[in-house]
């Protein structure tokens, strides 16, 4: 069997910033990220929204590359850029020719050292993510389902289950004095990750490194908010109202083991059997057998993360858009009866095995992409970024595969049992409006 | 609008180094004795595979029997074969670490897959039975329409889809192009026999383009290819060229309404050109200035400046008979009439001024750079290719286009946008809650207004 053998060096500058330098030089091409941690978990309370709307804020100007110069600088040297806000990390990362490498070193190394912004550049882009706001949710048919409606039935600790892309009141509040406690508190190079991928030589990546960033002050280490949830013990279910699209929707999310755990290694197996494409159970049975549904979802910590970039209570979760001739509790029964083959009968060997096959198939796809084909070695970077500030061993990306082809039938039995109960899952239906008016199910 | 550098930041930003060739990987092309067009590219990222059966028959080719008819045969050719039942089929991708999806477009349909090279052949095999021996049992496409049905129940709720449907039909006219979608009832329609004939005529290795990138050897992937694919029987593909569209006159605004709609997304267009055209890379530049880019200038004006819209964007759409240009944005309801008075501002600019050189430089590096980034990944390979041959572009085309790009001048950024940028007879759909945005569109031409349904109001 194929192995990954992935160069991948590290180390960590003076003021804690650490450093991973994974050089493949077959294409001019180069990739660089820097992550943060802290995502929208954390963000202060009274300020949901504010980790995503600071990630704008850091393309609005920094000490010596003012507003405007930093989108410039990146797509005049051929090459894309941008940021994503997660739960636990925050990322901002650009692919260019890799003559451009120094350039972006500089570019990353001014934000992290001083952004600076003023009242202007805040109104601008709340107004900008306001916008955003409206296409991907507001104005859009299932629009932030499920991954903006599980969190608040399922949770009960702020940092889980707030509205992650922020309530308006709480955008408008946020004030300038907010971005500059934010990012003292978060931004220091000793709670981040930098990353350079691709066409670069590591003596002279970790040498330009060090001439960038090493210079930027530590911060005092970020005293992380508790996250965590007290135990569930009892099924949870909330309705949301779908103002546009024409069909049910359910999501249900199960409490998940902790990442790395051999419990999570077997969980994502199960996970893969579950919801595994057409062949999955879930997809098979509920849209290809019983045609209840026409379409199924899901995965661990799915819809706006992966099973790698947590660090805190995630969920499996299944989303199902299911035929409005059936209700929910018909859904859920069907739903129900798959889970309880699993429980009960466990799944066959050959089964696992294919599995196994299917998902060290699609690592490396991820790997190798992750992010449509504009931003080569994106998962790659976005891997070892999680190892490194989760894990402290982006090493991992090499061999985490391996717990995963362990796993044995029994232990994804066992896993199903143990956490695919009642009690540990949330429900939310997102029930059309039209549905609603007529008083159906 | 981009700001200058001011010279105080300047002289702190690192120079580019010099840069290092961008090589394009060999192709192998070849034709099989039964006409198939096979491209072969090694890249040996990850030991797995990527590729694409094209057949050059898609929507547009069958829209005379039947709407969408393409994009339903190609579905259902999925779920059975002569040889393996639905649940077969998707349990032998499973075990050969495969994905594969079928679909159709205006002017192809396809089989796309991906999978891990040790089992090459076995994947190669079942895509050459779903090309060969797709069976249509009768209740597999029974499912599928009622997917289809459904799916199309939320696109009609979908602003994106609604607005991109009506622009469609605006410049397209009587062209197969104009439409994208079929309605409830044309799905409901559909027979079993029709889909027989669209592949009986269609999938057929005369008609078909084969694009394997991956971590294998060509010419031992070239013997894969001929073993399973040489038996595929040659037939006649009919050609169909239906007249060209009428470029639509003068300015019109379509207004799609959406009861409760809390943002507006605004299309524009107007017709432009394909690949193939002389012009196609100066029209590209031009668009990369205007609103094509982070960097551009609608971008800069209605984000950056004016906070109106998350992801304004101006596109060049090429289909294989006709092209099209758009712009885009969704905004808050309050600012429809003052975004299309910007987006009309920044085309006019384009055509009345020379681009400055300092913008233009930058442009050209974006272009030219971003344009090897697909060099990176098997996927990026495979789209940049794909798109070489299935629009029958030059066998030079990956390796010149840096230096075409290059050698563009301000002259000829002037020169497409006049051409193409056709602000006065640019149609202008907007889709949202007609109580909250009617008397903005108004301003910019003669209105109609639609339900989302494609019912005109009044």
């Amino acid at each position: 069997m194929p192995r990954l053998h992935i160069s991948v060096e590290s180390a960590t500058l003076q003021n804690g910033l650490r450093v991973v330098i994974s050089p493949d030089r077959t294409a001019p091409l180069v990739t660089v990220g820097v992550y943060y941690q802290i995502g929208f978990r954390l963000e202060p309370r009274g300020r949901s929204g504010f980790a995503h709307l600071f990630e704008h804020m850091m393309f609005q100007g920094s000490e010596n590359a003012p507003k405007m110069m930093h989108i410039k600088l990146v797509n005049s040297s051929g090459g894309f850029l941008n940021g994503s806000t997660h739960h636990d990390v925050t990322n901002y990362f650009e692919a260019v020719p890799s003559n451009a490498l120094e350039r972006i070193l500089w570019l990353e190394a001014d934000r992290m050292r001083a952004l600076k912004v003023d009242d202007e550049n805040l109104c601008n882009q709340r107004d900008v993510v306001k916008e955003e706001v409206r296409v991907n949710v507001l104005n859009q048919p299932y629009g932030g389902f499920p991954w903006l409606d599980l969190p608040p039935v399922a949770f009960r600790n702020w940092p889980n289950a707030h509205n992650f892309y922020g309530d308006f009141a709480d955008l408008d509040a946020a004030d300038l004095a907010d971005v500059q406690a934010f990012f003292r508190t978060y931004y220091s190079p000793n709670n981040a990750v930098l990353l350079i991928l691709g066409d670069v030589e590591p003596r002279e990546g970790f040498a330009l490194a060090r001439k960038y960033f090493e210079g930027i002050p530590a911060g005092a280490p970020p005293q992380f908010a508790d996250t965590s949830e007290p135990e569930q013990t009892e099924e949870r279910r909330g309705v949301v109202e779908e103002k546009f699209g024409t069909l049910p929707g359910l999501a249900i999310g199960y409490r998940a083991p902790k990442r790395r755990t051999a419990d999570w290694y077997a969980m994502a197996m199960l996970d893969e059997t579950l919801h595994g494409g057409r062949v999955g159970r879930i997809y098979r049975t509920l849209v290809l057998e019983k045609q209840i549904a026409v379409d199924t979802e899901g995965g661990l910590n799915y819809a706006n993360g992966d099973l790698f970039d947590y660090n805190g209570p995630a969920q499996m979760v299944t989303k199902i858009m299911y035929k409005p001739e059936y209700t929910a509790e018909q859904t859920i029964g069907e739903f129900d009866a798959v889970i309880r083959s699993v429980q009960d009968h466990g799944i066959p060997s050959q089964e696992l095995d294919a599995a196994k096959v299917k998902f060290r198939s699609d690592y490396f796809s991820l790997v190798e992409g992750g992010r449509g084909s504009y931003i080569p070695r994106y998962g790659l970077m976005h891997f070892l970024a999680c190892f490194s500030l989760f894990d402290n061993d982006p090493q991992l990306v090499n061999t985490v595969l391996d717990g995963f082809l362990e796993v044995t039938p029994e232990q994804v039995q066992a896993a199903a049992q143990k956490y695919l109960r009642p009690a540990r899952r949330a429900i939310v239906v997102r029930r059309p409006v039209a549905a609603m008016q007529k008083g159906a199910a | 609008m981009a700001t200058g550098l001011s010279s105080a930041s300047c002289s702190a930003v690192p120079p580019l180094a010099p840069e290092r060739p961008v090589i394009w990987p060999p192709r192998k092309r070849t034709r099989l004795a039964n006409g198939l067009e096979v491209v072969l590219v090694e890249s040996h990222t990850i030991p797995k595979f990527s590729g694409e059966l094209f057949l050059r028959s898609g929507n547009a080719a069958v829209a005379g029997q039947a709407v969408g008819l393409a994009d339903m045969t190609a579905a259902v050719v999925r779920t059975g074969t002569a040889r393996r039942v639905s649940r077969q089929i998707e349990e032998d991708l499973r075990r050969m670490g495969a994905n594969l999806s079928t679909g159709a477009g205006a002017d192809t349909s396809a089989i796309s897959f991906e999978g891990l090279v040790e089992f090459s052949e076995p994947l190669l095999e079942l895509v050459s039975e779903l090309a060969q021996q797709a069976s249509f049992p009768p209740a597999e496409f029974e499912r599928e329409r009622r997917q289809a049905i459904e799916a199309l129940r939320i696109e009609r709720t979908t602003p994106e889809f609604l607005a991109g449907e009506r622009l469609r039909k605006t410049l397209f006219g009587d062209h197969p192009y104009a439409l994208v979608s079929p309605t409830e009832a044309q799905v409901q329609a559909y027979r079993r026999e029709e889909l027989l004939w669209v592949y009986r005529e269609h999938y057929r290795p005369g008609n078909a383009l084969l694009v394997l990138v991956g971590d294998y050897r060509a010419e031992q992937m070239l013997e894969q290819v001929e073993k399973v694919f040489g038996s595929w029987p040659s037939g006649r593909v009919p050609a169909t060229r239906p007249p060209a569209p009428l470029a639509p006159c003068g300015r019109r605004v379509y207004l799609v309404h959406i009861p409760g709609a809390v943002q507006a997304q605004i299309l524009a267009g107007c017709l432009a050109i394909t690949r193939k055209n002389p012009d196609w890379i100066r029209l590209g530049l031009a668009n990369c200035i205007y609103g094509g880019a982070f960097n551009s200038r609608l971008v800069m004006n209605i984000r950056e400046q004016k906070g109106y819209t998350y992801s304004p964007r101006s596109t060049v759409h090429a289909l294989r008979q006709h092209g099209y240009f758009t712009i885009h944005a969704a905004v808050r309801n309050d600012v429809v009439a003052a975004t299309l008075a910007e987006m009309f501002y920044e085309l006019d600019r384009m055509r009345a001024l020379p681009v400055p050189e300092d913008e233009l430089a930058d442009a050209r590096n974006y272009l030219s750079g971003v344009f090897s980034l697909g060099l990176g990944t098997q996927d990026g390979l495979l789209s940049q290719l794909s798109t070489v041959y299935l629009h029958e572009l030059p066998e030079d085309y990956l390796e010149n286009y840096r230096e075409r790009v290059r050698a563009l001048t301000s002259e000829d950024v002037l020169a497409a946008a006049r051409k193409y940028f056709n602000s006065a007879n640019a149609q202008i759909v907007v889709v949202g809650d007609r109580t909250q945005v009617e008397s903005q569109a108004a301003l910019f031409g003669e209105m109609r207004v639609y339900d989302a349904q494609g019912n005109v109001l009044e």
